[in-house]
């Protein structure tokens, strides 16, 4: 199904999906971008917000399920309660190509048999509308590098795309056309012209691209030959092992569940699935001390290679969409594309 | 609706054996499902053991799928969830779901010898494959157990190892001498090379701590035993058992779901991560 | 502006010598600026070494590193580390001597003054940038910072984009070093608890609102304990599981471990990890702002250690990071210490 929608319009396509709960890129008090709840007065902008909208879909606390013991007379009974995410149907206007794409990824992981049953609840009841970069969000966008670009459509159930008055509006999935047919009205069929103008646009955002790494492919290839280099140990000097890279990461999905206790007499509790980093020392440390991982070079290639190696065997893709926010964020200027380009120029 | 992969079943713990005291003690649980029996597993398969407000952790099942009323777990005091396992009494109810990883391709061993070795609680592991053998004993050729463990103490299986010795070589070592000791001492590997298995139509299974199995391998190796001949099962820190928390990889495998059983051959061409 | 080249050249003498293992200084950041944390081994490599106002990160942080690995090498290369410090990282270096962290012998500190400018902040930076990129930050002889772009230069007054807690800082220039580049100039400060006594004259319930709303931002990246050279415990009670484990820490010690902190990134867990944060870094914090520059979600952290500043000087009348023979405001007790906090 393919649309335009006056932009003045968008406004109310909002007010009209009023049974989905609405979340789009906002600026807070303090300046920063942040995926919100839709408050009335919504257009869509194109910047990076600091959380990708991965935090909609897998949020860093979920609870998996809740445990309360309880006594009557001498017998004693444990009810563990199973709890599920809220059955809610939402939208996320404004997703970008590459986050939607990182869904696409997430997909992957959760869905891999058995099924996760958490984000799968999420993820079925979440429209992602995406809108295609005309321009890139941030200067250290590199999607193009990896295989994305900035008008991809994996992940997304609408694309929107930018047409100065109006929106080029390409739904791709029925959850996506369910949106539409809620504001029916607003809607023009889209013309001949208007996909060529498309067409245009997003040629023309490629190229507006500013950084590339060059052999993604052939650098997954060569990491399979640098697990025991020494140039680990020289690349993670400067890193601070804290978690910044990976939580705000749209595709980072690793996680711990621990058990959070409520109350002790009587026993009441929830388990609890939280967001965890391959940069904390703890991620692999086992009971006994021994930690397989136990230093920042380990964990920076555990980073690197989970993103263009083991996920690309296991895949056939990278399991990186070229955001650029762990370079951008990085308090050491650690940079992913420069890593990943001495990696491939390694030895040669 | 699709069952919910994070969502324990409750079962009972119906008898704790003691097998070893003190700081490093080992206690051996039987356990079955509340809703009855247990659940289908093969033999070097683990599952993951809840104790509410604690939380959950791996372990590995040490009965043989042929016994059909419970499921038993051995388990060393170890952190905040095996301890709490282990200051639990017979009747208390804890979490099960699993079973989680590949498991020893067993019917592939078919008319081999099987050597097994162990060392500490590494034996536990390794005791699901040894019971299943041994009720299937005209499948296979020459059985063997070589175990060690610190001192003559922290033997686990004690009463069943004695008994375990009419009906297969057991040969025993501790590290360092005690008096009355009257086996091997020495580390495990070492009592490989002293044992020297022969390595014509013959499994090597291991598991031990991660420096003991990668001594006995290369023990194993000076042996001539081939990669193919030799397997171990590895372990790492887990969450969800899946594949899916990141946490166990070594390489592009997850330890819990593509492991945790793996023959020398396949395990010497992942990243040595563990 | 202090100049480098004559650290350069004393880095290169010392890396040729072989009188340190590796210098610790700033190199060119990968996407032009900031800068980014440089390490040295070889004579050679110190041209890549660099000074200019985005030379932001407290290096001192990595002694911290620095020392895990020594405890690991077998033998131990005891050489000193070299490491370029401005005034505020030289008062981490007294902090860390005082607690007996390191030694004096653990480092060759090579001081810069940041005289009467400092570092830049990141977001004034970018705000007065408006898109442009920047080329080149310097400081002129009027003490403005002038930023080359490729649309040309412009000029500012150091005051317009210079870091909050430079414009706050009492001791611009190094307080202890082997070599020193540049003066020993102070600028001017009126109020130097200036942000905190703005939050102060909030009513509380303004500033449990405030706080609240950004305690409630955090996502646990810890990355304000990672960039921070005191958060250098081996075990910190937020971690999920006790990190130095021996083979001879018993199950019990392991299991026993109080959980201080859920790893829920919830309200309640947020506010106790930035307070236990904020409290252990009373009387040892430098106020080097890294924690604050650090954090993705902008919380103003630097703000909670701020005032335990303040607080020790006006209480204690201690201030941190001057004396490595001062005896740390935490481990002394003087008779004339006010007491009314007991009652």
């Amino acid at each position: 199904m393919e649309k335009t929608l006056a932009k003045k319009d968008f406004p109310q396509w909002v007010k009209k999906l009023t049974s989905w709960k609405i979340y789009l890129p906002k600026k807070d008090a303090g300046g920063r971008w942040n995926y919100a709840e839709a408050d009335g007065e919504d257009v869509l902008e194109t910047r990076q917000a600091t959380l990708p909208p991965k935090t909609i879909l897998f949020p860093q606390n979920e609870i998996l399920l809740e445990f309360s013991k309880s006594r009557k007379g001498n017998a004693e009974t444990l009810e563990v309660k199973e709890v599920l995410p809220p059955a809610e149907p939402t939208v996320v206007f404004g997703v970008r190509p590459c986050e939607a794409k990182a869904a696409w990824l997430l997909d992957e992981v959760f869905a891999s048999e058995p099924r996760d049953i958490y984000y799968w609840m999420r993820r079925e009841n979440t429209t992602l509308v995406g809108l295609a970069c005309t321009p890139p969000p941030s200067d250290n966008c590199f999607c193009t590098s990896v295989e994305g670009s900035p008008h991809a459509e994996e992940g997304s159930d609408i694309l929107l795309t930018d047409l100065g008055d109006k929106y080029y509006v390409r739904s791709l999935t029925a959850k996506g056309e369910a949106l539409i047919n809620a504001a029916k009205g607003l809607f023009e069929e889209a013309k001949p012209e208007d996909r060529k103008k498309v067409k245009a646009v997003h040629t023309e955002s490629e190229k507006k691209i500013q950084r590339e790494l060059k052999g993604a492919r052939a650098v997954s290839e060569k990491l399979k030959t640098m697990f025991d280099s020494p140039f680990w140990d020289e690349e993670a000097m400067s890193c601070l092992r804290c978690g910044i890279c990976t939580y705000i990461c749209p595709s980072c999905h690793c996680f711990d569940i621990n058990d959070e206790i409520i109350d002790t007499t009587p026993l009441r509790g929830k388990r609890v699935r939280t967001w965890d980093t391959c940069q904390f020392p703890d991620f692999t440390m086992h009971s006994s001390g021994h930690n397989p991982r136990p230093d920042k070079a380990s964990r920076l290639r555990q980073r690197l290679l989970h993103k263009f190696q083991y996920f690309v065997q296991v895949y056939d893709k990278f399991m990186c969409v070229g955001c650029g926010r762990c370079i951008t964020m990085c308090p050491v200027g650690i940079d992913i594309i420069k890593v990943l380009e001495k990696v491939r120029d390694h030895g040669a | 609706m699709e069952p919910n992969v994070y969502l324990p079943r409750l079962a009972k713990i119906i008898q704790i054996k003691e097998e070893v005291g003190g700081a490093r003690a080992v206690k051996t649980f039987r356990t079955e499902l509340v809703n009855g029996g247990r659940f289908d597993y093969r033999c070097g398969q683990c599952a993951m053991l809840s104790v509410f407000g604690k939380g959950e952790a791996m372990i590995s099942i040490s009965s043989s799928p042929l016994v059909k009323d419970f499921m038993q777990f051995s388990i060393l005091r170890s952190g905040r969830v095996t301890a709490a396992l282990h200051d639990m009494e017979a009747g208390d109810l804890i979490g099960i779901r699993g079973p989680y990883g590949n498991g020893f391709p067993i019917d592939d061993w078919k008319g081999k010898n099987l050597v097994f070795i162990g060392g500490g609680i590494g034996l536990a592991p390794l005791w699901s494959i040894v019971q299943t053998a041994l009720l299937r004993r005209k499948e296979f050729g020459g059985l063997s157990l070589i175990y060690g463990a610190r001192t003559s103490a922290d033997i686990v299986f004690k009463d069943e190892l004695r008994e375990l010795k009419s009906q297969m070589p057991v040969h025993l070592s501790i590290d360092v001498a005690e008096p009355d000791w009257k086996e091997f001492i020495g580390f495990v590997p070492t009592n490989v090379l002293d044992k020297k298995p022969a390595p014509a139509g013959t499994i090597a299974i291991t598991c031990g701590p991660p420096i003991m199995i990668k001594f006995v391998i290369k023990n194993l190796k000076d042996l001539h035993f081939e990669d193919e001949q030799i397997y171990t099962t590895v372990e790492n820190k887990m969450k969800c058992g899946i594949g899916k928390c990141g946490r166990c990889n070594i390489g592009f495998h997850y330890v819990c779901k593509d492991g945790p059983v793996y023959s020398w051959a396949e395990l010497r061409t992942l990243p040595q991560e563990y | 502006m202090a100049k480098i080249d004559t650290l350069k050249e004393e880095a290169r003498k010392l890396l040729q010598d072989g009188k340190v293992k590796y210098i610790i200084g700033y190199g060119a950041g990968s996407n032009g600026w900031p800068a980014a944390p440089l390490f040295i081994k070889q004579p050679e490599d110190v041209d890549k070494l660099i000074w200019d106002p985005t030379c932001i990160h407290n290096l001192v942080r990595f002694l911290v590193d620095e020392k895990r690995r020594k405890g690991k090498e077998k033998p131990p290369d005891k050489r000193p580390v070299g490491i370029f410090v401005k005034g505020c990282d030289s008062r981490a270096i007294v902090v860390l001597l005082q607690e007996k962290f390191i030694e004096r012998g653990d480092v060759y500190i090579l001081g810069i003054s940041c005289e009467k400018a400092g570092v830049v902040d990141d977001a004034k930076l970018a705000k007065k940038l408006a898109g442009k990129k920047v080329i080149t930050i310097e400081v002129d002889d009027e003490n403005r910072f002038v930023l080359t772009t490729a649309g040309g230069k412009i000029e500012v007054p150091v005051e317009e984009l210079l870091a909050e807690r430079c414009l706050e800082c009492r001791a611009n220039f190094p307080v202890i070093y082997d070599v020193l580049s540049g003066e020993k100039t102070k600028r001017a400060v009126d109020k130097p608890f200036g942000s905190v006594e703005k939050i102060e004259s909030l009513p509380v319930e303004e500033r449990w609102a405030f706080w609240k709303e950004q305690i409630d931002k955090c996502i646990r990246c810890y990355a304000c304990r990672s960039a921070c050279p005191m958060c250098y415990c081996d075990e910190c009670v937020v971690d999920s599981i006790q990190l130095a484990v021996s083979a001879d820490t018993t199950a019990d010690e392991k299991a026993g471990r109080i959980k201080w902190i859920q790893r829920s990134a919830a309200p309640s867990e947020n506010m106790i990890y930035h307070l236990v944060r904020a409290i252990h870094l009373g009387g040892r914090c430098i106020d080097c702002g890294e924690c604050e520059r650090v954090c993705p979600l902008d919380i103003p952290l630097r703000l909670l250690n701020k005032k335990l500043e303040k607080e020790a000087k006006e209480l204690f009348d201690y201030e941190v990071g001057f004396d490595p023979d001062l005896p740390a405001l935490i481990s002394s007790f003087r008779d004339d210490d006010p007491q009314d906090f007991i009652r």
